[in-house]
């Protein structure tokens, strides 16, 4: 076979092999393996070999938007009882989803769906965080379920450091829980692994007119139809920093679509009493949990001008008794400053309703509850710095626990809200 | 002469008692007109109000992003308001009509230029709605982004957005209803340069500790991020 060099990997000593497959080769495949974000070309063609080594006749595409043009290179050869594995990017659209956000993100998990679909694949799995540690087989790590456990969808659970991923963990994880009675901890990933059937199950969502997120949606939409998740044990993910000056928007751009599904599966998730734990795979990574300590003055000060400036829009969607004790709480000096944990669960949950009830336009909606969530980040960051403090599990425990005990007021509202508005 | 003064008051009086006579029917015209106007808007909007309120229009219409309507609103029911303007608008036809019956020339004058002047008032009337709702919504769209900011005078900016928008309506109304053009961009330019010129001063003069205060927090804490930032939101 021609053999041709794409490149060298990070120490210069093994040239990349490459060669043109058969075209039959590559109009079918497995599994399907979408390298998202920013990865250089060397890290994949690691991530190719790492794939290789995978015990069976598997036929392995890997999608990566490396700026290729042509054929499609084959990376390593096929092995007698090892996975053939094979590089298909021209299946995936060319973007630019760290210039335009999440919601260019959504539609290329959506084209590797598409992608996965045409190959006819057994699974698909989407790498779009970088992780701390490259040396485990991550991409196999998570496709491994799909095909030994016969799983529909495998969510990561990273380790994390007690600062990181907040947003997941003041909403979108407890909220889950809570709602569809399973202990998700990374609902919206971004490492994912989807069977053929869920994806099927997401491109014709599509087709009908339905509109689910690809990303936000497939978690609601896998637990909804009772199909197989399982966790895998992650390493750390490098997570980008926070842009202060955007979070207004990545907030509005994640939970849209979180409560859009709310909206969707409402007979779902109004039946559902309790929570489950879901198989996890592995043994989890410890980390060092040390931090900085953190400066809350900005936050809680946000939180108070929120309070002060906001009320005319907060007053359409909390009840009265929320909006007291929110200024009873903007009067607190910030060293005191606690957002009670009921009292969060209470908001997340009104601000769900609201933007079921399109109360007020839902960009304005989700973007003036960034001060509220940063009172929230504020009181959890008191929380944990405070001597003999509670660990970040307990304490994210407890307020999943907050989240499961006040359904029952979400569900009043949500079936009477005019009516019940204490 | 007696007779002649007989014959110019019976004269007078035949003129009088025949425009009188003639305008009688008019008259009879306008009342029968409104009467039937009244009970024909009555009967109307009834029946809008119970069109509209049987596919839930007022809630309808604050998920299409209308709600500041109900604000604008008799009882705050923008099915009220709608089924009332229909109303009015089969009044104020039907007094057009008992007008017109009045067989004068200024009555035929007065009717064709009310209703070469309706599509301008209608016209007013959508600018002026658009204007106000438009207004609304950046006003609260710049509060909820200055707020975000940290920004001190977030209200502040949010009313001068919120103001110069319904001026800039309300010139714009008045143009298309031709009431005194020139006056109106006269004023118009002397108010929104004002506002625009006052904006800059309070900036510039009044605000400037405040301003101070939000740039220097914005500095230091782009320099106490630049060392480490350990939160990580998403």
């Amino acid at each position: 076979m021609e053999e041709l060099t794409r490149g060298t990997n990070v120490e210069g000593e093994r040239p990349l092999q490459s060669m043109g497959p058969a075209p039959e080769e590559t109009t079918s495949a497995d599994l399907v393996v979408g390298v998202l974000g920013e990865s250089d070309p060397n890290t994949v063609a690691k991530m190719c070999d790492e794939l290789r080594t995978v015990p069976g006749p598997l036929r392995i595409a890997v999608l990566h938007d490396d700026g290729q043009e042509g054929p499609p290179p084959v990376i390593s050869e096929t092995t007698q009882g090892r996975a053939f594995v094979f590089l298909a990017s021209s299946l995936l659209p060319k973007s630019d989803f760290s210039a335009t956000g999440l919601p260019s993100m959504y539609e290329t998990y959506q084209s590797v769906f598409a992608a996965a679909e045409k190959l006819q694949a057994r699974g698909c799995c989407i790498m779009a965080s970088k992780l701390e540690s490259t040396t485990p087989p991550w991409a196999w790590r998570i496709a491994q379920p799909l095909f030994d456990s016969q799983a529909d969808l495998v969510l990561p659970h990273y380790a994390r450091r007690k600062f990181e991923g907040l947003l997941n963990a003041s909403i979108l994880a407890p909220m889950m829980r809570a709602l569809y009675g399973k202990r998700v901890n990374n609902p919206m990933g971004p490492d994912i692994g989807v069977s053929q059937r869920l994806l099927q199950k997401m491109l014709a969502a599509k087709t009908t007119g339905n509109q689910l997120n690809s990303l936000a949606s497939l978690t609601p939409t896998a637990l909804c139809q009772n199909l197989q998740i399982i966790e895998v044990n992650f390493g750390a993910r490098i997570y980008p920093p926070t842009d202060w000056s955007n979070l207004s928007s990545v907030l509005a751009e994640v939970l849209s679509p979180v409560f859009l599904d709310m909206e969707r599966y409402a007979p779902f998730w109004q039946r559902t009493r309790v929570s489950l734990p879901l198989p996890v795979v592995g043994e989890p990574f410890p980390l060092d949990q040390d931090s900085p300590a953190m400066d809350t003055r900005d936050m809680v000060e946000s939180f108070q001008l929120g309070n002060r400036e906001l009320q005319e829009i907060w007053g359409l969607v909390l009840p009265p008794a929320s909006l007291f004790e929110l200024r009873k709480l903007s009067r607190l000096p910030v060293e005191h400053f606690r957002l009670p944990d009921e009292l969060w669960v209470r908001i997340v949950y009104d601000f769900a309703l609201a933007h079921r009830l399109r109360t007020i336009s839902r960009d304005h909606l989700l973007r003036s509850m960034t001060p509220l969530y940063l009172g929230w980040v504020a009181s959890y960051a008191h929380d944990l710095t405070l001597a003999g403090a509670m660990s970040p599990a307990h304490r994210l425990e407890s307020l999943s626990l907050a989240y499961e005990a006040g359904k029952s007021y979400l569900v009043s509202r949500w079936r009477w809200p005019d009516r019940f508005n204490p | 002469m007696w007779e002649q003064v007989k014959q110019a008051l019976v004269a007078s009086t035949t003129r009088f008692l025949t425009r009188f006579a003639n305008f009688l029917p008019g008259l009879v015209a306008l009342i029968l007109a409104l009467l039937v106007s009244a009970v024909l808007a009555w009967i109307l909007a009834a029946i809008v109000r119970r069109v509209l309120a049987s596919f839930h229009f007022d809630e309808r219409l604050g998920g299409w992003g209308f709600s500041s309507l109900a604000e604008w609103s008799p009882m705050k029911s923008p099915t009220r308001l709608i089924s009332r303007s229909v109303g009015a608008l089969v009044m104020v036809s039907g007094f057009l009509i008992g007008i017109a019956a009045f067989d004068f020339d200024w009555t035929y004058l007065f009717v064709q230029k009310m209703f070469a002047y309706i599509p301008d008032v209608l016209a007013a009337l959508i600018v002026l709605f658009v204007g106000n709702v438009l207004a609304r919504f950046l006003g609260r769209s710049v509060l909820i982004g200055a707020v975000n900011l940290n920004l001190q005078y977030a209200r502040f900016l949010s009313v001068v957005v919120k103001w110069i928008v319904i001026v800039l309506a309300f010139a714009m109304a008045l143009e298309h209803l031709r009431i005194a053009p020139g006056i109106v961009e006269l004023a118009f330019g002397i108010l929104f340069g004002g506002i625009v010129l006052t904006l800059a001063l309070a900036v510039g003069l009044n605000s400037r500790d405040l301003i101070a205060k939000s740039v220097g927090r914005d500095v230091e804490k782009a320099s106490s991020e630049a060392v480490e930032d350990p939160l990580r939101h998403l």
